[in-house]
């Protein structure tokens, strides 16, 4: 039997060591889903318990009945090697572990809960000897996601004094400022309305407009204190709606002068429980803008036409291609190439032959949003017909990228049907030998995941010459898709990721076009990457 | 044995161009003579906060999200006239150990592009008394404006491409320019034109313009980047001659260079001035993926001397110091040379143009000289007379 000492200190140390590793590993993420409890447990599912390390400790707990010193000695081997081939999340990986005072604190916090647990729950075993801390070490590894909430949860109270200092000074800083603000919202294409009503802007006056997604509270004050200094003209926020009464929190912050409602559809569904209650949460923004502000609004979109129509006590203006309402701006004539999108804007004074490097319906009828309220700001619309030519398409978002000779429409980034529909519009419309797509399908849409995917899948295989069902989330769908329209033989299902390049790589030819859609490479390295080095797969 | 002054490579930066600084940065740092000289890596962020550490010596650190700040000492430019060192300031790492100022004998900026080239590092470091390698402030400045140099070029007998010239300003008044820009340039110049940033050094914001929509839309891009937009008649066959020139005591010339990234420049030069069965393309140093010519023997030996006379003119013009890489356009129609633009701090020092005929340096050597000079001049300007004259001296 081995001596309680020195065993005790050696396997604090090691432990210790394990503890830290895996800390700074769950931490990672917790940050990326922005410290939110709910979103860090989804991805954190059952994960602990793939984890080798509760497996280390499971199996040497065991392995003590038999042979006491072998198990200490593979427990501690094994922690340090698996402490030490555990990736470091502040160095590698697709998203880097930044270590802001907040993750410090909840790092410290994690820690302290962490081994208090283990030694608590090691006393409780105090009988076992040296079993105890062994058995300890499996609680802890099996709970760690959660001892990471409990720190975060036990910092909440300063955490939330600290948020509430900083909105303050947020809000001294806008009424310092005094930007002209626009508000954004709706279901979807948001970000991309920001960005491209901001480019516009710029022409006209400094412009501040967050880049990627910012829409929370959190979001914008950090980019309000960081960003917004005395001269810009213009802000365009993005507000996005988690649950009514979010946005006109962010209205008060950020209190809109004109507003800009994208569409409004069923996207959050789960989250609101009614169209009703997304169309009042989405309200909010057209209820903050003073009387005689702007309000533009999609007419083509049920929702963002309701918010507009009650929105009684400012000016509202229309967008849209199909609605047969009284529209500011029309867009018509819209045409595909590999170069961008020619279209037609028509206001009620004059017709705009437009261009712009950026591809799909969804996002040109956005831009013609934009267009619309640049326009009523007072904007020339010379200089936004002429800004529209620079745009630049986002990374992954319909962006074609010509290689040896293939065209490849990358839309890894959309998940959502109506961009699978752009998507497939596009490559229809461009001129191509033969036409490809791979992708998962779109996931996250409860009961109706298997009709979506269907519907879309018919829809592809009148497209595609092959289309690549990637992993089997979606594959009965597509297939039955295909079925409907009796093309089961252009349907090519495939593993994974790699395999899918690996037979594109083998079957694409000069002048074919092909589709990347809904094919993020993190929803494949969320997977890996945790524990032990992920394989470096392209 | 006498003591390694220590030098300092600075490189990184808040410009488009700071991975490629930090790729010259790390070429130059590992070229400075070991046994002259301490040389140390000074990396200067996006946020313009300087570091200094042992990681720095190595690529791999800079790549993902950076190299690891909890590892690195963040200093700054001591104050005080002629103290020349870095100061450690804040934090933890510096209490353990690497705590005084770190004297620095000579700095090398390696920084290409807004608040590197620009001169405004380079007035930082005058303000501080320090001797560093390169241009001072006034070549740096005018060197980063398109529109200055060329005027100072022609000025000085070299030719120029034309040029129109549009300001952010014509934003603040209307829409006006719309009309009035493209008419202007159909006056005076022909399309194609090519439409650039005027102050910035890489290919960001560049687009040719076949239309006065395709132009307006070109200048507004380059307002994405810039606050001046330079135009000029795109050459269509063209080819592109560039020769570094090196401050020693008197202004040395290099071999010229001609790079071949662009497919149709390949074609036109074999075209042109290619002779049967040579083969002089293909060698790749330096910058990654360039493809160049070195000493383009097909090429008329006027237009090369030409090149090389006209470089220097320019130099001395703006009165450059160290190396400076001066780019020429070759109208391959009518086989003339134009000026183009100047690199005050180019990508890794041009180092590849002086390892030829007729000069055979390394660009240790090279260093070594342009570290001496630079001390030599800090000398020479702390020698200069600041004893105020009579009439100066209100306060006495």
């Amino acid at each position: 039997m081995p001596e309680f000492w020195p065993w005790m200190p050696i396997v604090t140390a090691a432990q210790a060591f394990l503890i830290w590793r895996r800390v700074l590993g769950y931490l990672r993420y917790f940050q990326q889903e922005g410290y939110e409890h709910l979103r860090f447990l989804r991805w954190a599912n059952v994960r602990s318990l793939t984890d080798p390390a509760f497996w280390l400790a499971i199996v040497t707990a065991f392995l003590f009945l038999w042979a006491p010193t072998s198990a200490l000695v593979l427990f501690v081997t094994g922690a340090v090697v698996l402490g030490a081939g555990q990736p470091d999340p502040r160095r590698s990986g697709k998203v880097l572990l930044k270590l802001t005072w907040r993750a410090i604190r909840v790092l410290t916090v994690a820690m302290v809960f962490a081994l208090s647990a283990w030694i608590i729950v090691t006393s409780l075993y105090a009988d076992a000897g040296l079993r105890a801390p062994l058995i300890a070490a499996a609680v802890v590894f099996a709970f760690l996601p959660l001892v990471l909430i409990a720190a975060n949860l036990a910092l909440a109270p300063y955490e939330g004094a600290v948020q509430r200092s900083y909105e303050a000074e947020a809000v001294v800083r806008v009424a310092e400022v005094h930007p002209f603000i626009v508000g954004i919202t709706g279901s979807y294409g948001k970000s991309s309305t920001k960005a491209m009503l901001a480019h516009i802007l710029q022409f006209d006056g400094p412009t501040l407009a967050a880049s990627g997604s910012i829409n929370t509270l959190m979001g914008i004050t950090r980019h309000i204190r960081e960003d917004l200094v005395v001269g810009h003209r213009y802000m365009v926020v993005e507000m996005g709606a988690f649950k009514t009464g979010s946005i006109r929190r962010l209205c008060q912050l950020t209190p809109p002068s004109a507003g800009l409602v994208t569409a409004v559809g069923d996207m959050h569904l789960e989250r609101f429980g009614s169209l009703e209650e997304i169309v009042r949460a989405k309200s909010e923004l057209a209820q903050a803008i003073p009387p005689g502000g702007w309000l533009v609004a999609n007419a083509d979109s049920k929702g963002a036409l309701q918010i507009a129509k009650g929105a009684t006590h400012c000016r509202v203006l229309l967008y849209g291609e199909t609605s047969t309402e009284d529209l500011a701006t029309r867009l018509e004539n819209i045409s595909f190439s590999k170069q961008g999108t020619s279209f037609v804007l028509r206001t009620k004074e004059r017709t705009y032959e437009c261009f712009t490097p950026l591809l799909g319906r969804p996002i040109i009828l956005n831009l013609a949003g934009a267009f619309t309220l640049a326009n009523a700001l007072g904007v020339d619309p010379e200089i936004a017909i002429a800004a529209m030519r620079t745009l630049k398409p986002v990374s992954n978002r319909l962006e074609v990228v010509e290689e040896r000779g293939v065209t490849w429409i990358r839309d890894a980034y959309n998940s959502n049907q109506i961009g699978f529909r752009a998507a497939l519009e596009v490559v229809a419309a461009i001129p191509a030998a033969r036409r490809f797509l791979a992708t998962p399908g779109v996931i996250e849409l409860g009961s109706t995941q298997f009709d979506v995917n269907r519907a879309l899948s018919r829809e592809a295989s009148l497209v595609c010459d092959n289309t690549l069902i990637v992993a089997d989330t979606n594959r009965e769908a597509f297939a039955a898709g295909h079925r409907d329209e009796g093309r089961e033989a252009r349907l090519v299902p495939v593993t994974n990721r790699t395999e899918a390049f690996r037979w594109l790589r083998e079957t694409l030819k000069d002048g074919d076009a092909i589709i990347l859609e809904n094919d993020l490479p993190d929803l494949y390295e969320r997977t890996a990457g945790v524990f032990w080095k992920a394989d470096s797969a392209s | 044995m006498t003591t390694r002054r220590p030098v300092a490579v600075l490189f990184g930066g808040r410009s488009l161009e700071h991975d490629v600084s930090v790729v010259s940065g790390l070429q130059i740092l590992h070229a400075v003579d070991p046994e002259l000289f301490a040389p140390m890596p000074v990396y200067i962020d996006q946020a313009m906060r300087w570091w200094v550490g042992e990681d720095l010596w190595h690529t791999e650190a800079f790549k993902g999200g950076g190299p690891d700040r909890s590892r690195l000492t963040e200093v700054t430019l001591s104050a005080g006239f002629g103290t020349s060192s870095l100061v450690p300031i804040g934090a933890l790492p510096a209490a353990l150990g690497t705590g005084g100022p770190i004297p620095v004998d000579v700095f090398i900026p390696v920084l290409h592009g807004t608040f590197g080239e620009d001169g405004c590092l380079q007035g930082l470091l005058e303000l501080g008394g320090c001797a560093f390698v390169g241009c001072g402030v006034a070549a740096s400045a005018i060197g980063m404006s398109k529109r200055l140099t060329k005027i100072l070029a022609a000025q000085a007998g070299v030719p120029i491409v034309p040029w129109v010239s549009c300001e952010r300003a014509v934003l603040d008044r209307g829409s006006d320019w719309l009309t009035a820009l493209p008419a202007q340039v159909e006056a005076s110049l022909s399309w194609p034109v090519i439409v650039k940033p005027c102050n910035l050094g890489s290919s960001a914001g560049v687009s040719t313009a076949r239309s006065p929509e395709e132009l307006t839309a070109g200048v507004l891009r380059v307002f994405e980047y810039d606050v001046e937009a330079l135009i000029e008649p795109f050459i269509t066959n063209r080819l592109e001659l560039n020769v570094a020139v090196a401050g020693l005591d008197e202004a040395v010339a290099s071999v010229s260079e001609m790079p071949v990234t662009a497919k149709a420049s390949i074609l036109s030069f074999s075209e042109k001035y290619k002779r049967q069965g040579r083969k002089s393309i293909g060698s790749s140093e330096g910058m990654a993926g360039a493809l160049r010519v070195l000493d383009p023997d097909d090429l008329p030996i006027e237009m090369r001397a030409d090149a090389q006379r006209y470089a220097k003119t320019v130099f001395k013009a703006l009165g450059c110091e160290g190396i400076s890489r001066i780019d020429f356009l070759i109208d391959v129609d009518t086989n003339t040379l134009f000026f183009n633009e100047i690199n005050t701090l180019p990508g890794s020092l041009a180092f590849y143009l002086w390892s030829a005929a007729p000069h055979y340096w390394t660009i240790t050597e090279l260093l070594t000289r342009l570290i001496e000079r630079a001390e030599r001049l800090r000398a020479m300007k702390r020698g200069l007379q600041r004893k105020p004259p009579p009439e100066l001296r209100l306060l006495s």
